[in-house]
């Protein structure tokens, strides 16, 4: 499946009305905020249509899943919107996600845990925003540019900027960053954390890929809304700033990139992240900006190459450039 | 006294609002703890102990209650010795949780890294490393050493 798709489900009493654009959005947050309410109604227009009651306009078949009948229901639908709530413990299971990696769905998951199995994005994590007889969802993790900080300082110097990978982006971030900072690579976002919590007397910034940290981006913002001196910088991954940058075929690349849910098919593509790494690497092939994820290429480092990376990343430029 | 552990562990009810649906009893409704929290947390007033007045849906049934107020019912009355997962709470129960846990010894179960941020004197047991945790800063530390989470 390929798109965003605007649903709304209501009965007399209660309208939910939100978008759905990529193949993972989680839904958690206060009880009593109407999550099950909306997972219930649905249910209840899978088992009767409009006998129910209940009125769904959505351009994809709503239908949802429990702990018993998952694996049979998602045999039989591949072009549909999954609803799960969080009596399932499946979704933790590594099972669930080989199940859905290939799949034509979308996933619509109800729950507050995080799911490391899950390749989801720190945008789709979703709460629910009630106004009296009106809900919608609304991002539960508010940034500025892909910087998320707790306190308004945005500007404030790092002592130490924390990167996701080892590899490319690392390198990169290695080479622009001044002097004074320390650039870790902590090995996989799981690291991330723990690492944090060796330096709470610095002020960091970590780097990550946000097409797939969603399973990562609770314990950090609890984390960072106690210790103020770390920020997060969260675009969709490395190559999407390459992307962006212009460098290679700038008109046709902006507009995936601007409507990226219009090309990415998640039956193809777990995450985004690997969609605009093979984009990269096949937007480059056979020039002198041949990408490769495992080692960066020199010419990235040129002074107008870098130049037109910096652009896309300016917010934190101050941050870690002298 | 809070005591808390993270991750799958024996005799817990991985879905309380279920297991709530079958067993809880009508003086749990109008005991005045359940009628502060279903006001404070589901914004609802209770009639009776079957009816349940909700400014969104209209005159509810017990059963039509938040999954997390379902919880901390169980929480506060249920008897059986079962452990409760707290992750079926949102984080505007937390501070109920420890209220009840000043009234009775309480072990809950988490899949998640609750928010304890709005609870002041905040303190458990963190079962998984056996460490008690004196205020929200030493859980949040604490958390990290803690796979099963």
């Amino acid at each position: 499946m390929k798109g965003k798709y605007h649903i709304c489900v209501q009965n007399s009493r209660i309208r939910y009305e939100f978008e759905i654009k990529r193949n993972i959005t989680i839904i958690r947050g206060d009880s009593a905020s109407g999550k099950t309410t909306l997972f219930s109604m649905i249910e209840s227009y899978n088992r009767l249509g409009e006998d129910s009651g209940i009125e769904i306009v959505s351009k994809k078949e709503c239908i949802t899943v429990n702990n018993a009948t998952w694996d049979l229901v998602l045999d039989k639908h591949n072009d549909s919107i999954v609803f799960i709530d969080e009596d399932s413990p499946v979704i933790k299971s590594q099972e669930f996600a080989e199940k859905i990696k290939n799949s034509g769905n979308y996933y619509v998951i109800i729950t507050r845990e995080d799911l490391p199995n899950l390749p989801y994005s720190v945008d789709e994590i979703y709460g629910i925003h009630n106004s009296g007889k009106y809900a919608d969802t609304k991002r539960i993790y508010n940034e500025f540019y892909k910087l998320y900080s707790v306190s308004d300082d945005y500007d404030k110097k790092a002592d130490i900027v924390i990167v996701e990978d080892s590899n490319a982006g690392y390198e990169f971030f290695k080479n622009i960053c001044s002097s004074k900072v320390s650039v870790i690579s902590a090995g996989g976002k799981t690291k991330i954390r723990e690492l944090v919590s060796k330096y709470t007397d610095k002020d960091i910034l970590v780097v990550a890929d946000g097409a797939a940290f969603g399973s990562e981006i609770n314990e950090m913002y609890l984390d960072m809304q106690k210790n103020q001196r770390t920020k997060m910088y969260l675009p969709e991954s490395f190559e999407w700033i390459i992307l962006r940058s212009g460098l290679i075929d700038g008109n046709r690349i902006a507009t995936i990139l601007d409507n990226p849910e219009d090309f990415i098919e998640s039956s193809e593509y777990f995450s985004w992240e690997v969609y605009f790494n093979k984009l990269l690497v096949k937007e480059t092939e056979g020039t002198y900006l041949q990408y490769s994820k495992s080692k960066l290429n020199s010419s990235y480092l040129n002074d107008k190459e870098k130049n037109r990376i910096l652009n896309v990343i300016k917010i934190i430029i101050g941050i870690i450039c002298d | 006294m809070l005591k808390i552990v993270f991750g799958d562990v024996e005799n817990s009810i991985y879905h309380p609002p279920t297991y709530f649906d079958n067993t809880y009893e009508d003086e749990w409704i109008t005991n005045p703890l359940s009628v502060q929290m279903i006001k404070d947390i589901d914004k609802s007033e209770v009639i009776g102990p079957r009816v349940i007045d909700s400014p969104v849906l209209g005159s509810i049934s017990v059963k039509e209650l938040s999954g997390g107020v379902k919880t901390l019912m169980l929480m506060a009355f249920d008897e059986s010795g079962k452990i409760f997962n707290a992750s079926a709470c949102g984080d505007n129960c937390a501070k109920w949780i420890c209220n009840i846990a000043k009234e009775k010894d309480l072990t809950i179960n988490l899949h998640h890294v609750m928010s304890f941020a709005e609870v002041s004197g905040f303190q458990a047991e963190i079962l998984n490393t056996g460490k008690i945790v004196n205020s929200y800063d030493e859980y949040l530390a604490e958390t990290v050493k803690i796979k099963e989470r």
